[in-house]
């Protein structure tokens, strides 16, 4: 039964269109490569105040290189609290986190619903246990604070159909922005934290160009590479060298335990790069 | 004893006692001498809007689409089509006499309009749970707020005829000039209407501050003026449309017209009892204080174009203040309201692919 509360359009299915060239353009020769070093970030920018009417809010986007007019990931997060609970709601004696992330319906390549997805949950909880760790619950008690997230645009390439079938690598590069920017938002609404804490990703690719080998880059644009073998997704507090949220996804070869780690690792260097900026941000707030 | 004069910052008073403060501001100018211009709370003139900005293809993923920011207020506005093939219209009704049709200028004008209406090929959404405001929380049913603009931007956009059915026909041209085998050879020279395009336009509030419906209007337009669709061929064997990706082929849809909606709102010198006594101002683009405040509101819908004014679509609730002559004079002001938004339209002109900059510029205009 369609949602009578919204306009639903024509009762047959409507299908995305269909691109020509899809199949044969890595072949005429036009393929996306990673011109980055392996340890740095893309370019972001980061501004709090977008939402005055929030307690805080804070609007991030990040840089798709190697095409002028395409950009990447958008973000933008808005805080409302800390406020009191409701009555019927039993006593807490620290603050309650919400977080929700919602994709926006143009944000990737195939139509986003209006109802949240598994993946979108998923990405919630993965926040809220990311910033559970940052901020100062017992300040709080008996009161709740909301993080709403609108992803505006995906980290999507439109020109490219490789890696259709698993946007799931996309996913952790959302999830590490969300940590940033909702940082950044809670920071802007004079929530306590113990420190900023910043996503970074670090992921295990492997190039054709290598020979076949593998080797580890942080903030992996998944269409620049052709097989990523596993990601993760590190949230950092860097004055408590401390990671509060820590995803993992991926196969790696048992043999190599060293290689789980120095994932980790590059993943933390990721984090302290987002770092960098958010302070930066915050200061020029202040300043 | 002398008590401690207790003194509030105005914001404070705001939250207070909303309806006096605004009064209070209407009625008396900053510098407490007798007032000559009134004033609201947000330093704006009764009849002052917001100033407008527009920034359109800012977004990769949509095939048109508008950023429009009114003082705080922000909406982004994406427009997205896809393919729907005749085949899965159940109540389908080919037209076979366009030939004929194209004669009849007004009975061309109604059929088309009915085609775009009949197989519900605008689909625009509003979604303000966004956390755009204190009161819109996601994890809820979209408010009636959210299904109050929705309508009326669905019922303005089939009113209003912006959007002709013309672009949206997906033609079949492949067995044009062959020979054909079957028995209908006119019919089989023909091209053949094989799809159309369905446009998905969806309205994300990134930041609420009042009159959602007239910034959801100036971004659905600004978007629609802003959408390519791609070049497209029916592909018999897969029987499927086939877009090519070339995008300087991308044709851009053809919008008729510049409808500009214009709201305000008015406030009545007594917060309870009769409306009707007492002083009254027409607040023109309220803020959400101001929205709040006031029962009765009126929209007109205007279009310039031309240089003749046409009034699409008016709109009025909520009280009996607005008679005949202050409708009349209201529509001079949204006059004054189309050339803002035109010059706006016309200034975007440097789209870049970034918002950054633009979030950049209009953050630091608070």
């Amino acid at each position: 039964m369609a949602d009578r509360r919204r306009i639903n359009g024509p009762p047959g299915a409507t299908a995305p269109p269909i691109y020509e060239d899809d199949s044969n353009q890595e072949s005429s020769g036009f393929k996306a490569t990673r011109t980055r070093q392996p340890n740095t970030i893309r370019r972001m920018y980061l501004k709090t105040g977008v939402t005055p009417s929030a307690s805080g809010s804070a609007y991030l986007e990040v840089e798709m290189p190697g095409k002028s007019g395409a950009s990447g990931l958008k973000l933008s997060c808005t805080v409302h609290g800390p406020r009191s609970l409701p009555r019927s709601s039993p006593f807490s004696p620290h603050i309650i986190l919400s977080s929700h992330v919602k994709f926006a319906p143009f944000a990737t390549k195939q139509r986003r619903g209006y109802l949240r997805d598994p993946t979108e949950r998923d990405l919630g909880t993965h926040l809220e246990a990311a910033l559970r760790g940052a901020i100062i619950a017992d300040r709080w008690p008996k009161s709740g604070v909301d993080i709403i997230i609108s992803v505006i645009e995906g980290d999507q390439d439109r020109g490219t159909a490789k890696n259709q079938a698993d946007d799931s690598w996309e996913d952790m590069n959302v999830l590490s922005g969300c940590i940033t920017v909702a940082s950044a938002a809670l920071a802007d609404a004079g929530i306590d934290c113990v420190d900023t804490v910043a996503g970074g990703v670090a992921a295990l690719v492997r190039d054709g160009s290598d020979n076949g080998k593998t080797k580890i880059v942080i903030d992996p644009i998944p269409s620049e590479h052709d097989k990523i073998e596993a990601a993760c997704c590190v949230a950092y507090l860097p004055s408590r060298d401390e990671i509060t949220n820590l995803w993992f996804k991926g196969d790696l070869p048992s043999k190599e335990a060293g290689l789980y780690q120095e994932l980790v690792e590059q993943g933390i260097l990721a984090s302290k790069q987002a770092n960098r900026v958010l302070v930066e941000c915050l200061g020029e707030t202040v300043g | 004893m002398a008590t401690p004069s207790l003194t509030f910052p105005r914001s404070v008073f705001a939250k207070l006692s909303p309806h006096p403060y605004l009064l209070r501001t209407l009625t008396t100018s900053p510098d407490d001498t007798t007032t000559t211009t009134p004033t609201r709370t947000n330093g704006r003139a009764p009849s002052e809007p917001r100033p407008l900005k527009i920034h359109t293809s800012s977004l990769s993923h949509a095939h048109g689409s508008a950023l429009v920011r009114a003082g705080d207020t922000t909406v982004i506005c994406g427009v997205r089509a896809e393919i729907l093939p005749v085949t899965s219209i159940p109540q389908y009704r080919p037209v076979t006499d366009y030939d004929a049709l194209a004669e009849d200028e007004e009975e061309k004008e109604r059929r088309d309009r009915a085609e775009l209406k009949d197989y519900d090929l605008l689909v625009p959404n509003i979604e303000l749970a966004t956390g755009c405001a204190p009161q819109f929380l996601p994890g809820v049913p979209p408010s009636t707020l959210a299904q109050t603009v929705s309508t009326r931007v669905y019922s303005l956009l089939h009113g209003s005829g912006v959007v002709g059915v013309e672009g949206l026909r997906v033609w079949d041209t492949s067995r044009v000039g062959a020979t054909a085998e079957g028995v209908d050879e006119e019919e089989e020279e023909k091209p053949r209407l094989v799809a159309y395009w369905t446009l998905y336009i969806d309205l994300l509030f990134v930041s609420y501050d009042g009159n959602p419906f007239d910034a959801a209007w100036t971004a659905v337009v600004a978007a629609l003026r802003d959408t390519k669709l791609p070049e497209v061929r029916w592909d018999p064997d897969r029987e499927a449309a086939v877009c090519g990706s070339r995008t300087e082929r991308a044709k851009a849809l053809g919008v008729r017209g510049l409808p500009v909606a214009c709201s305000a709102v008015v406030f009545l010198e007594k917060e309870r009892g009769e409306p009707g006594e007492g002083r009254h101002w027409l607040l023109l683009d309220p803020d959400r204080l101001e929205e709040g405040l006031c029962g009765e509101a009126i929209t007109v819908v205007v279009d310039c174009e031309g240089g003749e004014t046409r009034v699409r679509a008016m709109e009025k609730v909520g009280g009996v203040v607005v008679g005949r002559e202050l409708v009349r004079g209201f529509v001079g002001v949204a006059e004054k309201r189309w050339k803002e938004v035109k010059a706006a339209m016309n200034m975007d002109g440097q789209a870049h692919g970034a918002l950054g900059a633009f979030v950049e510029e209009a953050g630091s205009s608070r």
